[in-house]
């Protein structure tokens, strides 16, 4: 029968990381339901138990959001103007079952092309941070998304948490995603926009992340370009900026139409946005 | 390779051997300690029919090892009426016609008691219905149970002012 561990402290997790090369589960809602017809057994290393690794707070110029944090951990915290898109994100993740037991960092690992976490993270420039017994690394989330379902944690590290840059200039953000229904369902398309404002009520920076068009998600670099320097205005978006989208066909929807409910959310994203 | 859980359920200590640590919250429940109200809908926390209050937060007790809990003080439907008097959810949900089949009641009722508990929606009927998006009603009695939700809110804080009058 396979192992199970639930150790009280990091070193513990790392050394048994390091010998067994276990699973890691946190949440468990991604870890289940692709279990439901009984696999193979596997070595369970449960991190639930790990102590000072699940609260959210600031830490100098970004967000510490440590593997243990939830959904709904990231819903209660108080963030600043310009990260709005995370709490949007963490209200249309599955339903409060799932919210209050999912973790944002098992969202990252699981590493969905349909991850509803994903876009706003990338949008926001987060980097992760890993742990192994050989020390601590960071990298920019976008280096750490390699596919679907693979990043570059290798089996012997764990993603210790999140930093998420605090905003720097005025400004806002959005997520908005499309399901078949408005609620609990694997979205069609999803994406985010950070727009930091110039005194001038122009956006001065934009960074925009479209998934579940591609084998992860992306950031749009044409329309950021386009949008620096102009106001919010869906008129800027050119079916050019889309390019880096490569959508597939599937039963949630046609890459064709994948491609049109990205531009319409888009455009309806910069229709909304006030300035900062 | 024993391991041994210790777990409140429904006000209730309990200890227990499990001989497979692989063994889901809910599976213990119903096979281990014969709670068959929390009910087993889809097995992979898509309809909500399992969830069940883990320290006063609802879950979806299909997508949690009972092992991962232990020490938890955990409420399931079982728990919620005072001998023969109804948890005004309980109450409500038959009021306004909360249910047809009623397979999928007892995670709704435990997913409405867990809002109530929360506090997030107000009297806004579709901040209700956003909160209980995580449970399925395949007969559609998604009105009722709207209306069955307001209304217990509306009870319980008319019982809690009388109380403190």
């Amino acid at each position: 029968m396979a192992g199970y561990s639930r150790p009280t402290d990091l070193a513990a997790a790392l050394s048994l990381l390091a010998e067994r090369r276990p699973v890691i589960l946190a949440g468990g809602t991604d870890h289940f339901p692709a279990r439901v017809a009984a696999g193979p057994a596997e070595d369970i290393l449960d991190i639930t138990a790990l102590g000072g690794l699940r609260a959210i707070e600031r830490r100098g110029d970004h967000l510490w959001v440590p593997c243990l944090a939830t959904w709904a951990d990231l819903g209660a915290a108080n963030l600043p103007a310009g990260l709005e898109a995370l709490t949007q994100a963490a209200a249309q993740i599955g339903g409060v079952q799932i919210q209050n037991t999912a973790t944002l960092c098992g969202n990252l690992c699981n590493a969905s092309p349909a991850a509803d976490g994903i876009p706003p993270l990338l949008a926001l420039d987060a980097e992760v941070e890993l742990a192994s017994l050989a020390g601590r690394r960071r990298m920019s989330l976008d280096a750490f998304l390699l596919g679907p379902r693979q990043t570059a944690r290798r089996p012997e590290e764990m993603l210790l948490g999140l930093h998420i840059p605090l905003p720097v200039a005025p400004s806002r953000s959005v997520f908005a995603k499309l399901g078949a229904r408005r609620y609990l369902v694997i979205s069609i398309v999803m994406l985010a926009l950070v727009a930091e404002f110039g005194a001038d009520g122009m956006i001065s920076r934009a960074r925009v992340a479209v998934g579940a068009c591609g084998p992860r998600a992306r950031r749009l670099p044409a329309l950021e370009a386009a949008l620096a320097g102009a106001r919010p205005d869906p008129a800027l978006l050119r079916r050019a900026h889309l390019a880096p989208l490569l959508p597939i066909d599937d039963m949630r929807g046609t890459a064709a139409y994948r491609l049109d409910a990205v531009a319409t959310l888009l455009r309806r994203a910069l229709a909304g946005m006030v300035p900062a | 390779m024993s391991l041994s859980l210790s777990l409140t359920v429904n006000g209730i200590a309990r200890t227990l051997d499990l001989a497979d640590p692989r063994v889901t919250l809910l599976d213990l429940l119903r096979d281990r300690l014969h709670l068959t109200g929390t009910k087993k809908g889809c097995d992979r926390g898509q309809c909500g029919a399992c969830t069940i209050l883990l320290d006063g937060r609802r879950i979806n007790s299909c997508l949690a090892l009972a092992i991962s809990h232990d020490g938890a003080d955990i409420l399931t439907i079982e728990g919620v009426a005072q001998g023969d008097q109804l948890h005004p959810v309980q109450a409500a949900f038959i009021a306004h016609d909360g249910l047809q089949c009623g397979y999928c009641t007892p995670g709704q009722i435990m997913s409405a008691i867990g809002l109530l508990r929360e506090a997030q929606t107000g009297d806004d009927p579709e901040r209700v219905r956003e909160a209980m998006s995580g449970n399925l009603c395949r007969c559609g009695a998604y009105a009722g149970i709207t209306a069955a939700v307001l209304d217990a809110q509306r009870s319980m804080a008319d019982a809690g002012r009388a109380h403190a009058a």
